[in-house]
Formats: structure tokens, C-alpha cells, sequence
């Protein structure tokens, strides 16, 4: 596969790599669900009119339209779109031809996608999730909310959330890759573009808090499918999700944030002529954000039980935060002051934008005080701060639409239009959202309140139908533009100096026709053909390593249908999971000790779902196999600035990059054990270990990770049997691993022991099942490998995925290090 | 990269770690001993196999400061969290 079919042909679509065209499909697909979120919006805010509701929405459809709306903003439309110009412009931004896994890159849109889709499938599974957006716990399990019936509906949000935040590590994986290792030479990190800087950041912090996040939605999503115990128990669980969800969720503000910030900085340098004032200073303003935004997140608990003394120390962390932020607003003011400004659409919305975060972030301030917060708490007070921060940033993506819109599509917008649309938006804003302020005594996510609130809520829902009216007219602009707007050259904008401006618009499929280069201090495109060099390719061997480099290069593939199909694949397996809990139910129910007290999981079993299961389990097993035989020759980038992270391959350091996420996975639901452990009393923690099985597992363990190092070493000695007989040994030895674990299961089910029998029966299945499953899946990779060694000697040349398959095998190793102890010693 | 015979010696002194935790628990010392002692040990099979197998030493450091950060943000929700219901 290499040929990329013509834009016009739907096949372009669905094979593409290139980071141009997954950014164009991210952008559209996220315009998409603000459409729909927005729809949500409107229909409860009509709701909202009087007191006590229109009546046009049950209440637990408003619940729905409420959570849809959070989850539909937040998740699928807020990042993926920034996500969307991070795929267009980073690598044109650093001089780079493409990402540094075009194929990975394409998964992570395909899992977006059908995230979205499984999403929107909830809705008519029954009824979809309706416990708001943060998934609350005890509201987000069906024990004590029968509206919140484990339906396939309700489960679907959850998994379609799962699979999002699969995207979402994949992609920051291959950010990071990219933007650390990509760099044209000569681009220090200190000269990275403001946008690039602020997405780099981004994905740093969308690694460790995304993968908290995605323990959490995997502990949850077992409990709904599983009926194991983590949020369904009366002590401690609800504590447990806040914890989990915040130190993600705090992290996530900025992570939807930090790209408008980025934009907001493009274009206040570009429309004032001038150099962003301080900029060393605005960069490592960021980073200290980016830093602290890990250290805020009990300000979203400081109404729950947590003791005063750590709420205290949390209003102080969340002051601290608020100071790197007052630096990066006066940057922007005094820029725009020193600079001469051109009030052009995109700068318009940056200004906007800048305005309403200034308001935003005061009145968060006051919520970051404990006592103010027992005030507003679960308030439109609430609702008002984070709508002001949040679509403040909305504002800055609809700015950066407008600024690279000429770049992307090749046309001219009309100004005029884009400037009635700037008028609308604004107006409409602030007609939504501050008068919530006003009715800031009305509690969220309920539609009654008190009559004097009525006026302020009536204004408010007619801002919301002049803020979608805004949007309209965007559309619109950007329909007219792409039909009949002039050609854009290729730099419409007079003091653009980013590298994006430098080349067509819109620019052809491999970037550059040199390469960028900033050695010189300012961007060059030098040639390294080897025809350029001083004629050492006409005597010989000197330069035909390089030569033929270069001949790869020109050959960069850039289409693949596999990513599209392993997403086809994971959809269909999930659509299939959401429908497994009634067939559990069946199952506990039949057994010697079927759950006490189970409420709320009446639904029918139906036979689809098991098929589906089996279904996307095939076509995932068949697309994972056809993509990892596939030859695929991503660009590759000979010379190139990579500090701190030069000196180790491209795979390699991705790698480990996903092994950092996968430590916060683990490390979370190890840390669920043990909050759960410590909140009930470390010694009255009921849990009868067969120690035997540990010991016996951690040493077929350890033997295994030797027997992948000598793996290694036969590799590197280009022993082909060797190799085999190390990677064989391997398999079997997890294979007895995994029998000495089905044995332990047995037993303590022969006991009546099974994993809804108590949370510490719970935690015991579902963290050291977390960790067989990485040895199932390590297994599955390594009988591919033998596979590959037998029908065509892998390996043997590049020892280097052993090597890569060696760091994995390891980690799974490590992690049983700490299981060990700490479920089967004490 | 290493060669086998230091593979190897690693090898035997993982599998004396693990049992040195069994030890621990399975002869009477005492709990907080035990677990002290038993972390202990963890931590260095921890670095081992991360060290050698996973050849960290061998990597650029900012490697190894990048998963120290992904382990100390674990320590930060553990402990902070651990803290907020004492
Ligand atoms: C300038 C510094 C900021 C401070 C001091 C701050 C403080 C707070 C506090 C204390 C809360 C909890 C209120 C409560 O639930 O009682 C809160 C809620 C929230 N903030 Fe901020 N915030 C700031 C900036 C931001 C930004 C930049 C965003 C997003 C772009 C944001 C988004 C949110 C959201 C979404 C919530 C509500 C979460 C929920 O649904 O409960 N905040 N903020
Ligand atoms: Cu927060």
C-alpha cells in the first residue's frame, strides 16, 4: 500500500496517514459533535424556560440531554478539534513531514470516531448515561439509582468513553514522539512556535492524566459489566471516583485549554506585528501550569469528607495556580498594547477569548476558596465560572479555524462576514452565561428554581439560540469561502512567522520540497540529494548508505487500510461489551453465592451482543495480524533535533512514553486497593490469599523475563533456533502462568469467593485480571513473532523488536513484582 | 547490552529477592517489619529488572526521569489521597 487515492475519492479517506488529512477528519468529526452537544444544550436550556420545566424533556431525559451535553463537549468535541490543528500544524510547525507513527496516527482518529459513534448508538440502547459528567459515584452504578439500569444504552457511554480515552494515549504517545524527535535541525525547543509549545505541553499532561482516567472508566466499566464492587460499596467508593476523576479532571481544564492559549498567542503575534512580550517567561508560565495542574484537583472535593487540613493545603495549591495564569494575561496585554493591532476575525475571537478568561478565571478564584466553595458549591455559579473558562477557550479554536482556514482550504474567507460572525458569538456568550451568575442561587443539573431566578434563566436560553445562531453563520462564511472565496496565497497574513507560511496553501502532501532547516538562525530549505553532495556518490561506498536513506524517504508510504479496520474492529467488540451485564447477572445468579441486594440489573439478556463480542474479536485478530505484517515506510527524518531525548530510536522511546501511561494505569488501581484497604482499616481487610500461587507465579515470572532477555542475545547473535526456543519457552512459561491463575480462580470460586462476594473479592479479581490480561496480550504478540521468525526469519537482521517486545514483557513482570506482596503477603 | 552472564546473575538474585519477601510474611516478623522489609526488596528487584533488562542504564537519563515522574505521580495520588481520609 503506498498510493494515496485523489481528496475527491471516499478510499482517500479511509486509508490516509498523512497528518494533513487525519487533522482535516479530526476537525470535521469534532465540528460534528459540537453540533450535536449543542443541540443537547438548546433542548434543556427551552426546558429551563419557567421554574419546574417545559415539560418538553422527562426528567430523566433532561438528565440525559444534561450529561450528553458535558460528556460530548469535554471529550469529543474540545480536544479532538485542537487535536485536529496539532495534526495539521505541528509538523509543518517543526519542519517535520509527518507524525512519527502516520499509521498509529490514523488509529487513534478511527477510535475517536467510533467512539463518537458508539456514543451516539447509547441513545438507543434503552436510554444513554444520565449521571452528569463527572460520572459521580455511587450515580454513575445502577445500586442505589435504578434510572441509572445498567441498560446497554448506559454502558455504551461508559465503554464509548473507554475507547476515547484509547485514542487519546495513543495520539499523545505519538505527539510526543513526534515533537520530541522530529524537530527540523537547528529548532531548539526554546524556538518552538507558541502553538506547538502549547500542545506539547498538552500531550504531556494528557499522558499521565488521561491514563488515570482510563483506570477509573476500566474499574467502572467492570463493575457495570462484572457486578464487581468499586463504586457500589456504601463506604469509601464515592471518595474513590472523586479522587480518581479529579486528578485527571483537574489536569483536563488545562488539557482542553492549553491549545486555545496556543492559538490565542499565534495570533496575537501575528495581528500586532510584535513578538509575544516575555515569551521566555509565557513558556515556562506553561510549564509551571502544566506542573501544578496535578497538584489542584481536591478543589473539586472540598464538600466531601476529606479532613480540613488537606483542604486547606488545596486552596492554597489552587492560588498558586491562578499566578503563572496572570502572567501569560499580561503578556497578552502588553503585546497587544506595544503592538499595532489588525482587527481581523481570528483576532477578534483571541481578544474575545482573552476577555471572558479574565472573567472566568476571577470567579474561579473565589470558588478556590473552601468557604466561598460550601457557598457554590454544585451551583450555576459553578456552571457560570467553567463555561467562561471553558468556551472562552472555544472561542480562541474558533479564532485559530478562522487563522488557518486560508492555509487548509487554499480560499479567502470574507472578512465581513467573519466579523457579524465574531458580533453574533460574542453577544450571544455573554447573554448565556452571565446572567447564570445572576441565577447563581439555581442548583445545577435540576430544572427547578426559585421564580426570581425566572428572568435571568429566559435571557440565558435566548443567548444560547444567538450563540447556535453564531455558528450558523459560520458555517455559512466557511460554505461561501470554500465555494466561491478567492484563492489564498501563501501567506495571507502580513506578519505570520510561523513555517506553515512559508510554503503553498494548502501545501502538498509532503510538506517540503527541501529540507527545513533553522541552523542558520532563520528558516532555509537545503537540498540533500545526493546529486547536491560533492560527488562521493559517483565513487562509490561513502555516501550510498545515506543514498539509499533518501531513496526510502522519497518513498514514504502514506495509506493504510488496517488503522480503519482495527477501529471497525474495536467498535463492534465494544458495541458487543455493552450488552454483557444482563448474561453476568444470569450467571451470578445461578451460582452457590449469587450477589446480595443486586438492584437495578433487570435488563434482558439478548443474543446480539455475545455475537457481536465474538465478531469483533475476528475482525480485530485479523486486522491487528495484517497490520503487523504490513511493510509501511513511515518519512523518516535523518537529521533532526531531539533533545533531551536523542541517543534511542523513534519505536523505542515510544515505547516507553506508553509504558509511562501504563504506570499510571496500574498505579492507579493498585492505589484503588489501596485507598479502599486504608478506608475501611488496613488490618480488617478481609482477604484469604492462596500465598503458594503468588510464589509459585513470580518465579515462572522472573523466569520469563529471563527467558526474553536470552531471546535478546540469540537475536543479536543472529541464532535463528535459539531465538525461537527463547521466545517458545516464553509462551510457555506465561501459559503455566496463566494455568496457576485459572487454578487460584477455581479454588476460591469452589469457596464461593467470587468477585461481587465483597470489594475485597472485587479488587483482588479485577487488578490481578488487569495484569493477566497484559499477559494475554504479550502472549498474543509473541506468538506473532514466532510466526514471523519461522516464515521469514524476522529479527535475525534487526533484533531491535525483541528488544521493544523485551521492555513490555518486563514492565508486566515488574508490575507482578508489586502484586505479589501486595495481595498474597499482606 | 549486557552479556548472558550478567543476565544471568540478575536472574539469581531476582529470584532470592522474591523469595527473601516470602520469608518475610511466612516466618514471625513482625508486620511492620515485614512490610518495610518487603518493600525494600521490591524496589530493588523494581531496579533491576529496569535497569538491566530494560537496559535503562543504558538510555538517555531523560528516559529514566520520565518514568520516575509516572511513578511519583502515583506516590502523589496514593499518598495525598491516602492522607485526605486519615
Ligand atoms: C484560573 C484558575 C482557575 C481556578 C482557581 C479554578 C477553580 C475552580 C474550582 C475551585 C472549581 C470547583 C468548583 C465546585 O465544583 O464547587 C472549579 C470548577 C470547574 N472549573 Fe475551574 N478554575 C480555574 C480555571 C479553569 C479553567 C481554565 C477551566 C477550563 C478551561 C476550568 C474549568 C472548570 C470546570 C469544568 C469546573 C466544573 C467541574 C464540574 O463539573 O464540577 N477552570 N474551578
Ligand atoms: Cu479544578
Amino acid at each position: 500500500m503506498s498510493d494515496l487515492p485523489p481528496m475527491t475519492s471516499v478510499k482517500r479517506w479511509l486509508v490516509t496517514t498523512n497528518h494533513k488529512d487525519v487533522g482535516i477528519l479530526y476537525i470535521t468529526t469534532a465540528l460534528f459533535f459540537l453540533l450535536l452537544g449543542g443541540a443537547m444544550a438548546l433542548l434543556f436550556r427551552v426546558q429551563l424556560w419557567e421554574p419546574g420545566g417545559l415539560g418538553i424533556l422527562e426528567p430523566v431525559q433532561f438528565n440525559q440531554a444534561v450529561s450528553t451535553h458535558g460528556l460530548l463537549m469535554v471529550f469529543w468535541f474540545l480536544s479532538p478539534i485542537a487535536s485536529g490543528f496539532a495534526n495539521y500544524l505541528v509538523p509543518l510547525q517543526i519542519g517535520a513531514k509527518d507524525l512519527a507513527f502516520p499509521r498509529l496516527n490514523a488509529l487513534s482518529y478511527w477510535f475517536y470516531l467510533f467512539s463518537g459513534i458508539l456514543f451516539v448508538l447509547s441513545f438507543f440502547q434503552g436510554q444513554t448515561y444520565a449521571g452528569g459528567w463527572t460520572l459521580y459515584a455511587p450515580l454513575n452504578v445502577p445500586m442505589y439509582t435504578p434510572a441509572m439500569d445498567a441498560t446497554a444504552g448506559n454502558n455504551a457511554a461508559i465503554l464509548a468513553l473507554t475507547l476515547f480515552v484509547m485514542s487519546i494515549t495513543i495520539g499523545s504517545v505519538n505527539f510526543l514522539t513526534t515533537i520530541h524527535r522530529s524537530r527540523a535541525e537547528g529548532l531548539g525547543l526554546w524556538n518552538m512556535p507558541m502553538f506547538t509549545w502549547s500542545w506539547l505541553l498538552t500531550v504531556w499532561m494528557m499522558l499521565f492524566a488521561f491514563a488515570a482516567l482510563l483506570a477509573a472508566l476500566l474499574l467502572l466499566s467492570i463493575d457495570r459489566l462484572f457486578l464487581t464492587e468499586y463504586f457500589m460499596t456504601d463506604q469509601g467508593s464515592s471518595l474513590l471516583w472523586a479522587h480518581l476523576f479529579w486528578f485527571f479532571g483537574h489536569p483536563e481544564v488545562y488539557i482542553v485549554f492549553f491549545p486555545a492559549l496556543g492559538i490565542m498567542f499565534e495570533t496575537f503575534q501575528t495581528f500586532t506585528g510584535r513578538r509575544l512580550v516575555g515569551r521566555k517567561w509565557v513558556i515556562i508560565a506553561m510549564v509551571l501550569v502544566a506542573v501544578q495542574s496535578f497538584l489542584v484537583w481536591m478543589h473539586h472535593m472540598f464538600l466531601t469528607t476529606i479532613n480540613l487540613e488537606i483542604k486547606t493545603l488545596y486552596m492554597a495549591t489552587t492560588i498558586g495556580i491562578s499566578l503563572p495564569f496572570d502572567l501569560m494575561v499580561f503578556s497578552l496585554i502588553y503585546t497587544m498594547v506595544k503592538g499595532r493591532v489588525r482587527f481581523t476575525t481570528p483576532f477578534l475571537f483571541s481578544l474575545g477569548a482573552l476577555v471572558l478568561f479574565i472573567l472566568g478565571g476571577i470567579t474561579g478564584v473565589f470558588l478556590g476558596a473552601v468557604v466561598l466553595d460550601y457557598e457554590f458549591r454544585g451551583t450555576y455559579w459553578v456552571v457560570a465560572h467553567f463555561h467562561y473558562v471553558m468556551v472562552s477557550g472555544v472561542t480562541a479554536l474558533v479564532a485559530g479555524l478562522y487563522y488557518w482556514w486560508p492555509k487548509i482550504t487554499g480560499k479567502m474567507y470574507s472578512e465581513a462576514l467573519g466579523k457579524l460572525n465574531f458580533a453574533v458569538y460574542f453577544i450571544g456568550f455573554n447573554m448565556l452565561y452571565f446572567p447564570m451568575f445572576l441565577a447563581w442561587e439555581t442548583p445545577r443539573r435540576v430544572f427547578h428554581y426559585g421564580e426570581s431566578a425566572q428572568i435571568y434563566h429566559q435571557i440565558a436560553t435566548v443567548g444560547a439560540f444567538v450563540l447556535g445562531l453564531s455558528f450558523l453563520i459560520m458555517f455559512f462564511t466557511f460554505a461561501k469561502s470554500w465555494i466561491s472565496g478567492p484563492k489564498a496565497p501563501d501567506n495571507p497574513w502580513e506578519y505570520s512567522r510561523t513555517a506553515e507560511w512559508a510554503i503553498p496553501s494548502p501545501p502538498p502532501l509532503e510538506n517540503w520540497d527541501g529540507r527545513p532547516s533553522y541552523a542558520s538562525g532563520r528558516l532555509e530549505f537545503v537540498d540533500d540529494s545526493p546529486a547536491a553532495t560533492d560527488g562521493g556518490v559517483a565513487h562509490g561506498q561513502g555516501n550510498t548508505a545515506e543514498a539509499s536513506v533518501e531513496h526510502e524517504a522519497e518513498h514514504a508510504d502514506h495509506a493504510s487500510i488496517w488503522p480503519f479496520g482495527i477501529g471497525v474492529g474495536m467498535f463492534v467488540f465494544f458495541l458487543g461489551l455493552s450488552g454483557l451485564t444482563p448474561f453476568v447477572a444470569n450467571f451470578a445468579e445461578g451460582t452457590a453465592e449469587p450477589p446480595e441486594g443486586l438492584v437495578g440489573f433487570e435488563t434482558q439478556p439478548d443474543i446480539m451482543y455475545p455475537v457481536l463480542i465474538a465478531l469483533g474479536m475476528a475482525i480485530m485478530g485479523i486486522t491487528l495480524f495484517q497490520f503487523g505484517r504490513e511493510k509501511f515506510d513511515a518519512p523518516v527524518m535523518n537529521i533532526a533535533e531531539r533533545w533531551p531525548f536523542g541517543g534511542i530510536g523513534n519505536t523505542k522511546f515510544g515505547i516507553w512514553v506508553f509504558l509511562a501511561s501504563d504506570v499510571i494505569v496500574f498505579g492507579a488501581a493498585i492505589g484503588a486497593y489501596i485507598f479502599m484497604r486504608l478506608h475501611m482499616g488496613w488490618m480488617d481487610w478481609e482477604f484469604d490469599p492462596i500465598t503458594m500461587a503468588g510464589l509459585v507465579n513470580t518465579y515462572i515470572l522472573l523466569t520469563s523475563s529471563f527467558t526474553v532477555i536470552i531471546a535478546l542475545v540469540m537475536a543479536e547473535r543472529k541464532n535463528k533456533s535459539g531465538l525461537l526456543g527463547a521466545m517458545g519457552a516464553t509462551v510457555l512459561l506465561a501459559l503455566a502462568f496463566m494455568g496457576v491463575k485459572a487454578f487460584e480462580y477455581t479454588q476460591k470460586m469452589g469457596d464461593g469467593h467470587y468477585w461481587w462476594y465483597s470489594i475485597e473479592y472485587s479488587i483482588y479479581y479485577v487488578t490481578t485480571g488487569l495484569h493477566a490480561l497484559h499477559v494475554i496480550l504479550g502472549v498474543l504478540v509473541a506468538l506473532f513473532m514466532i510466526y514471523r521468525i519461522i516464515s521469514i526469519d524476522a529479527y535475525l537482521e534487526d533484533h531491535r523488536p525483541v528488544e521493544f517486545f523485551g521492555l513490555y514483557w518486563h514492565f508486566v513482570d515488574i508490575v507482578w513484582v508489586l502484586l505479589f506482596p501486595l495481595f498474597y503477603l499482606m | 547490552m549486557a552479556n548472558l552472564r550478567t543476565y544471568t546473575l540478575i536472574y539469581i538474585l531476582l529470584v532470592a529477592l522474591a523469595t527473601g519477601k516470602f520469608v518475610f510474611f511466612e516466618f514471625n516478623f513482625a508486620y511492620a517489619t515485614a512490610i518495610g522489609g518487603t518493600i525494600v526488596l521490591a524496589v530493588t528487584k523494581i531496579l533491576l529488572i529496569a535497569g538491566y533488562y530494560q537496559h535503562l542504564i543504558e538510555e538517555p537519563r531523560a528516559i529514566s526521569y520520565m518514568m520516575a515522574t509516572a511513578v511519583f505521580m502515583v506516590f502523589l495520588l496514593v499518598i495525598a489521597a491516602g492522607y485526605s481520609i486519615q
